[in-house]
């Protein structure tokens, strides 16, 4: 089943086109990394698809819904773990995990967040304010709040940056045990974490969506040594090589 | 309710804020305090006139905090996934202002507290008073939504002084501003602070003679031209914040 269709998806920012025509689809359950050098427009992209910017033109689909038309229905079953850790500073961890479920009006609560808690070994900063927290923790805490309303598809930008080894390597492990439960969409500048986390992986250079495919795939496409040398030769156009 | 779901998050963030509640308590507190050991010979400073002075005043400070909680929000992305849930507009414009409510409210007790300590009579006109800048407040928190929403983080501090500047000067909280006169006098008749000033002092007088048409139409216009605006521009700011 297809979870995201998108349709000549466009955006304009006054007479700059920042996305041009992205033609996706994205299978229900998969792992998806969207990768693209700064200013290629994935976040720009994410933003369409989360519901937070309109696209100018072009159509997208979430789980066969329409975005224009169930826009709050859509913004019910998905969530985002934002490139800047978005959470509430004077609020401590649980009060954060506490307020998220009233903005999803999850109906067994204390139930979830507990299972959050145990998933992201948050006991011992649970009532600690997120603002005395390291970045790291703050990240942690920002993708476990992005699960509070079981999402059917959830978009994590950049959700390790700033993290140790340690941390990182942590959170990669949840991100694969959601796997084929849950969509998801990442966009990442580590060539290694697209690579290892996702089934298949988008291109983008300026603003267009300029190949598509497992990193395997893309590794042979461009003939080269590994994904990272293959991501430069799609990105740069062949300039680079 | 979405909304009392958010107002909460916001009130926890505010009173955790220790200069939120020194600026928005603390501060006129003390001033009400410290100006009735003068014994100023001027009408301005007597209790009855004075502390309703302080209750503009303390919300100045709530235009003041309101800016800066929403620019924070705006700047730290916080927005940004509340953008991506099923929250509407209204749930983020009741939101702050339903949050900042109860500090209104704590602020008018401990005034009038203090203020009775200090010798004030007590009435029951306290009460219809306390009401009254309920309803005021609501403009001075819509100012600070619209403040929030057009500024950074930075530039709420700059605008802010200027409110409480200007609530101090061109309220007639300290001086009467007939004693200036001129285009001074016209200014304070065209803001919307003196007018403030004169229904909340009306309203525990129990005598509205002060008050004019003016008075209720400079109010009333800028009450709901900063309730609208700050809508509009917060609706508008949640978009192109995201751009």
């Amino acid at each position: 089943m297809i979870a995201i269709k998108t349709k000549k998806l466009t955006k304009k920012f006054k007479d700059k086109i920042v996305v041009n025509e992205i033609d996706l689809i994205i299978k229900r359950g998969e792992i998806f990394a969207l990768l693209g050098t700064n200013g290629a427009g994935k976040t720009t992209t994410i933003k369409m698809l989360s519901g937070l910017i309109l696209p100018t033109s072009g159509s997208i689909k979430i789980l066969g819904m329409d975005m224009k038309k169930d826009v709050y229905k859509i913004k019910s079953i998905l969530n985002v773990s934002p490139q800047e850790t978005a959470i509430a500073p004077n609020l401590t961890i649980k009060e954060n995990l506490e307020f998220m479920a009233g903005v999803y009006q999850i109906k067994d609560k204390e139930k979830k967040i507990s299972e959050l808690i145990k998933q992201f070994k948050l006991d011992e900063v649970l009532n600690r304010r997120t603002k005395t927290l390291s970045g790291g923790w703050q990240r942690k805490v920002s993708v476990a709040i992005s699960l509070i309303n079981n999402p059917k598809i959830l978009f994590l930008d950049e959700p390790t940056l700033g993290l140790d080894v340690i941390a990182r390597k942590e959170l990669w492990k949840i991100i694969n045990s959601l796997k084929s439960k849950i969509t998801i969409i990442l966009t990442t500048h580590y060539m290694e974490e697209a690579e290892n986390l996702s089934d298949r992986i988008g291109i983008m250079a300026n603003g267009s969506l300029v190949d598509i495919g497992t990193s395997e795939e893309l590794i042979k496409k461009t003939k080269a040594k590994n994904f990272e040398d293959a991501f430069v030769s799609i990105a740069t156009g062949g300039e680079l090589q | 309710m979405r909304m009392i779901n958010f107002a909460k998050r916001n009130f926890k963030e505010l009173i955790r804020d220790p200069l939120s509640l020194i600026f928005e308590i603390v501060l006129p507190l003390f001033l009400l305090f410290i100006f009735q050991q003068f014994d100023i010979p001027a009408e301005n400073y007597r209790l009855e006139n004075f502390t309703p002075s302080i209750i503009l005043f303390g919300f100045s400070f709530i235009t003041l905090f309101t800016a800066t909680l929403i620019a924070k929000d705006r700047t730290s992305s916080f927005l940004i996934r509340l953008g991506t849930s099923p929250m509407k507009s209204s749930d983020y414009i009741l939101g702050y202002i339903l949050s900042l409510l109860p500090i209104v409210l704590i602020q008018n007790v401990l005034f009038f507290i203090t203020a009775i300590a200090m010798e004030l009579e007590f009435t029951i006109s306290i009460i219809p008073t306390i009401l009254v800048s309920i309803i005021i407040s609501i403009f001075f928190i819509s100012l600070g939504i619209l403040i929030g929403s057009l500024v950074s983080e930075k530039g709420t501090g700059g605008l802010g002084s200027i409110v409480v500047q200007l609530v101090c000067f061109t309220s007639g909280m300290y001086f009467p501003k007939e004693s200036i006169g001129g285009i001074f006098a016209i200014i304070c008749k065209a803001l919307p602070f003196e007018a403030c000033l004169n229904i909340i002092q009306g309203a525990l007088h129990s005598d509205f003679s002060n008050l004019t048409l003016v008075h209720i139409i400079v109010f009333l216009i800028y009450f709901i031209a900063i309730i609208l605006s700050s809508i509009i521009v917060f609706k508008k700011r949640m978009v192109s914040d995201n751009k």
